[in-house]
């Protein structure tokens, strides 16, 4: 066991590091659909954002003979978000409103944000960087809201 | 046994190598993809979308200003609008390959209307799979970029 622990020893030196795959803010708990969509809402409200729009793609495929992937996606905004990224670089415009995606798994219900670390790599420069940053907590604290409730 | 288990890495080895490789030797991908219709005003644009869009087997799906249901519908701002499309056989397919999926979902671009034309932004679906790092979502993320560089590129004629 010994002798193989040493070319285990050398791959370990020698493997490139893993690619840097960022993942999105997540939030879990048993809830259905409807109730996580009511529950988002909620929480966007309780941060001074609005459910801007639920877009059924689960039930959209499944009405045009598709699977039911079980995902639904919400967007929620706000009309300062929108100011802000108009004034600091019109490219952030793309991420809104803010996007989140719910997932249904066993009556398991996660909710993931996009992914906002690769943005914030190619925004090194303020004010664009702070506000990426900002809405980054603002959609963390709308995911621990929703999780709590 | 030690025999069997020194294959096993090699392989792992091998197999790391080869990914990770391939990873990195992936171009980097723009953020985002854009195009401008100069001379051209908003309604004029979005007509033009709508015809390269479904020129190039894909749906509508509907169009709104930046900040609509933010403000009253009067208050709406009327130089930024969003233009979604779909095609559901491509969107069922990556969902499945990957739910993360939806970072892409649904297509979008976004049209801001200046003194001289119409600038059109899409984020960059290879960019956003790069990112994801799932190799087969990649592949088709490269093929619906280069459907929205054809689909702008209409858009500006």
């Amino acid at each position: 066991m010994r002798r193989a622990a040493l070319p285990l020893a050398i791959l370990l030196a020698v493997l490139p590091a893993p690619p840097a795959w960022a993942e999105p803010l997540v939030a879990s708990k048993t809830a259905s659909m409807q109730q996580a969509i009511e529950d988002i809402t909620l929480a966007a409200a309780n941060h001074d954002m609005v459910l801007v729009k639920d877009q059924p793609i689960d039930a959209a495929l499944k009405k045009r003979g598709f699977g039911d992937p079980h995902v639904r996606i919400l967007f929620i905004g706000s009309e300062t978000a929108v100011r802000w990224a108009e004034a600091a670089d019109p490219r952030l415009l793309n991420l809104l409103p803010l996007r989140l995606t719910l997932v249904a798994r066993d009556e398991q219900l996660t909710v993931m944000t996009d992914d906002f670390e690769p943005w914030l790599r190619e925004f090194t420069e303020e004010p664009a960087r702070r506000l990426l940053k900002a809405w980054q907590v603002e959609l963390r604290e709308v995911l621990d809201d929703f999780a709590w409730q | 046994m030690i025999h069997r288990i020194r294959h096993l890495l090699l392989f792992l080895a091998v197999f790391w190598v080869g990914v990770s490789g391939a990873l990195a030797a992936e171009e980097p991908e723009p953020v985002i993809l854009t195009a401008t219709a100069e001379g051209k005003n908003m309604n004029e644009v979005m007509l033009a979308l709508h015809g390269a869009v479904v020129g190039h087997n894909y749906s509508f799906v509907r169009q709104q200003a930046i900040d609509s249901r933010l403000v009253p519908y009067g208050q709406e701002v009327r130089s930024v609008r969003l233009f979604y499309f779909c095609n559901m056989a491509s969107m069922d397919r990556a969902l499945r390959l990957d739910p993360r999926a939806a970072q892409m979902i649904p297509y979008r671009v976004t049209l801001v209307e200046t003194p001289t034309g119409v600038d059109m932004m899409a984020v960059n679906p290879a960019w956003i799979a790069q990112g994801l790092g799932n190799p087969v979502l990649q592949a088709d993320a490269v093929e619906l970029k280069r459907d929205y560089l054809s689909i702008l590129d209409e858009a500006t004629l």
